[in-house]
């Protein structure tokens, strides 16, 4: 019995995956360190980071089993789940058994388990692109503040420069500390630990969050209210970042204090 | 009046329009505003639990027709307002560039003239377009009456159309829309199917050839304003799929706005029977069936118990049980409970190996209803001796016979119902 630590990079998962073929090596586990409860009997590997290593995992996934495999992998990834790099571990090896047919065997546990999960990561990019609600700022740059339960703000990052290709924008990740950084190019994403200046709103940014409210608020038939369904097609974990929900007369949607 | 003034009540009265849909169209960025999304996409859901998708508003709230079904008929004593096209244009680009919307649905009551109120929404969405090179969804209304090279050249600008049937039969429309004609509603939806089918071809021929409601054109039908069955508009519905390949037809429970003396006195809006409609309408769009195995002249109206394939799954229980391993993926579709997504699923993982039940509980596939229905490598999953009251009983449950009252099929408060028709307009359009 053995377990692979990686520093819970995708390169760093690919790497192990690789290391494990390499040394021919059945970690029963992989495990990102900060995942990681320490087990004193059980042998670990720490397994560091190696690029070229990853990509030669990468490339053959991609070529030998599919493209995508490869996808459902990386959306699995982004959940962040504690055992996900084992589930993938044990998805990428029986794919590199029955190649391009992988994603067929719907009824095989490992495969299940990998379709559930990038299933629930791709539910929420897809919510996510519409709850994203951008503030316009005095500076021209339109920003956003998520809380997504998964990590995607890569995922959704490439909707954005598409749509809104002649806006400054930023789409914060207020809970992982990271930021999607548009400048009518290219974006990238990048740590964002505090903000150092004020922020302050364009001057009729709270003009139109108003108009926003009134329309969502009288848009409703009142004879059909139905908070349940609602909330069911809006879980209330978002709201605090939606203008309809957190909207305050005074001072309009407050940004989070970072 | 302030544009805030006007929102409030120009929203409030296009409520009742049912679409939000912002799905079908693939316009690109053109280096100006915005694209469209394939699937469409909800920004967020109001209170009564709809998906809202598009900035949905009428232009003006002012008519000079006096439909008794509408709020905003003319003999109604209620706030009226009129935008301008330019207050449009800066409500609909500036809420999307805040990623609040879609797009816009923009919409009318008929303010001097059918071609004077066509005009001005025409100029609407030009200024989009031309202007401000928005790219984003625009969902417009025709109003009925409106000349047809107006409705036309709208038609080069917008993703979708839309020409509302309101209600179901001639006579019905003659009593409590007396100012409306049957041509009026039919001709535009034929000229625009028409014109569509033309486009897509030439659109085949050369590469550059200009867009034409890419996203097609739908309407929407008044439940239990009048007496129509179940039947009758079902059938409608079939025809304007069939002749008019209309994308959608959507339902709306009539909402009690008046005391009309050829208006039905009910006190909430008959949420039930829309709900069915909306079941039935995807059995026929998604699931093969026709209309005349659902309902026929001595069945018009649907089960207040059973949704409509359950129902016709126990009217034919001599097709029933199924092998999950060898049924036709049509006849899998027409096994109560299983959805398109499970049965592709099953087809999928069934050349693999072949499926017992927990197999089938792993792909994902419920089996609340359909254990009934089916067997897995010849084993069957219901209760034992089974017969079809037995199922009967099973599937109706007995919490469905507490929510409703069962001698009217009309008067039912209901909460678990309503989500998934919305569900499914939502992810599958
Ligand atoms: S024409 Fe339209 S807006 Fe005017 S009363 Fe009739 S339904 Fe209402």
């Amino acid at each position: 019995m053995i377990y692979y630590i990686y520093d819970g990079s995708f390169d760093g998962l690919l790497t192990a995956i690789y290391e494990s073929y390499y040394r021919r090596e059945n970690p029963v586990k992989i495990f990102a360190e900060n995942d990681f409860q320490q087990n004193l009997f059980i042998p670990k590997v720490h397994i560091k980071t190696h690029k070229k290593k990853a990509e030669r995992v990468y490339n053959s996934i991609r070529e030998k089993v599919s493209r995508n495999a490869l996808r459902n992998i990386f959306y699995a990834y982004l959940s962040e789940l504690p055992n996900v790099g084992t589930w993938i571990y044990d998805y990428i090896k029986l794919g590199f058994k029955v190649k391009e047919d992988i994603d067929k065997y719907l009824s095989d546990k490992r495969v299940s388990k990998i379709h559930k999960i990038a299933q629930r990561v791709r539910h929420e990019r897809h919510l996510i692109l519409g709850l994203i609600r951008f503030k316009k700022l005095e500076n021209n740059i339109y920003y956003s503040q998520i809380e997504p339960k998964y990590n995607i703000i890569g995922l959704v990052s490439p909707h954005f420069a598409k749509r809104f290709s002649d806006q400054y924008w930023i789409i914060h990740d207020v809970k992982r500390k990271i930021g999607s950084i548009y400048n009518k190019k290219e974006w990238i994403i990048k740590d964002i630990s505090s903000i150092k200046e004020a922020i302050k709103y364009d001057k009729n940014e709270l003009l139109y969050q108003k108009l926003w409210v009134e329309y969502f608020i009288n848009i409703a038939i009142k004879d059909r209210i139905n908070p349940k369904l609602q909330m069911k097609n809006m879980p209330k974990r978002y709201w605090g970042y939606l203008t309809e929900k957190a909207y305050n007369s005074k001072e309009g949607v407050r940004t989070c204090k970072l | 009046m302030e544009l805030l003034d006007k929102l409030k009540i120009l929203a409030d009265a296009a409520k009742y329009d049912v679409s939000c849909s912002s799905s079908g169209s693939k316009r690109k960025n053109n280096k100006g505003i915005g694209n469209t999304y394939h699937s469409g996409i909800c920004h967020s859901w109001s209170a009564d639990g709809r998906c809202i998708s598009l900035l949905k508003i009428l232009f003006t709230n002012f008519c000079i027709y006096d439909c008794a079904y509408c709020i905003n008929r003319v003999t109604n004593d209620i706030l009226r307002a009129t935008f301008t096209p330019d207050e449009i244009v800066d409500l609909t680009i500036n809420f999307y560039q805040r990623n609040y919307i879609e797009g816009l649905f923009l919409s009318s009551a008929i303010l001097k003239s059918p071609n004077y109120t066509m005009e001005l929404l025409l100029e609407t969405v030009k200024k989009l377009r031309d202007e401000k090179k928005f790219n984003g969804y625009i969902h417009l209304k025709v109003i009925p009456g409106a000349d047809p090279i107006l409705i036309e050249s709208a038609g080069k600008y917008v993703d979708r159309l839309s020409v509302n049937v309101e209600l179901p039969s001639n006579r019905d429309l003659k009593l409590l829309a007396p100012q409306k004609k049957r041509e009026s509603i039919i001709k535009p939806m034929g000229a625009i199917s028409n014109k569509i089918k033309e486009k897509r071809e030439e659109v085949r021929k050369y590469k550059n050839a200009s867009k034409f409601v890419p996203a097609g054109q739908t309407t929407q039908m008044i439940v239990g304003a009048t007496e129509d069955t179940d039947l009758n508009i079902l059938r409608l519905t079939e025809i304007l799929y069939k002749q008019f390949r209309l994308k959608r037809v959507y339902y709306s429970a009539y909402v009690p706005v008046s005391k009309h003396p050829n208006l039905p006195s009910i006190s909430t809006p008959p949420l039930l029977r829309e709900h069915r409609l909306y079941q039935a309408d995807w059995l026929l769009r998604f699931y093969g069936f026709k209309a005349n195995e659902l309902l026929y002249s001595s069945k018009p109206y649907f089960n207040v118990h059973l949704d409509p394939k359950s129902d016709w799954a126990l009217k034919n229980i001599h097709l029933f049980p199924v092998e999950i391993n060898k049924a036709s993926y049509e006849m899998l579709l027409r096994v109560p409970g299983l959805g398109i997504r499970s049965a592709k699923r099953i087809v999928t993982a069934r050349k693999m190996n072949s499926l017992n039940y927990e197999d089938l509980k792993r792909i994902g596939v419920v089996l609340k209803r359909a254990k009934y229905f089916i067997t897995c490598k010849g084993k069957y999953y219901g209760p034992k001796n089974v017969n079809i009251d037995k199922i009967r009983g099973m599937l109706i449950g007995n919490n469905y016979n507490l929510k409703y009252k069962t001698s009217e099929g009309q008067q039912i408060s209901m909460f678990n119902l309503y989500p998934s028709v919305l569900k499914n307009m939502i992810v599958i359009l």
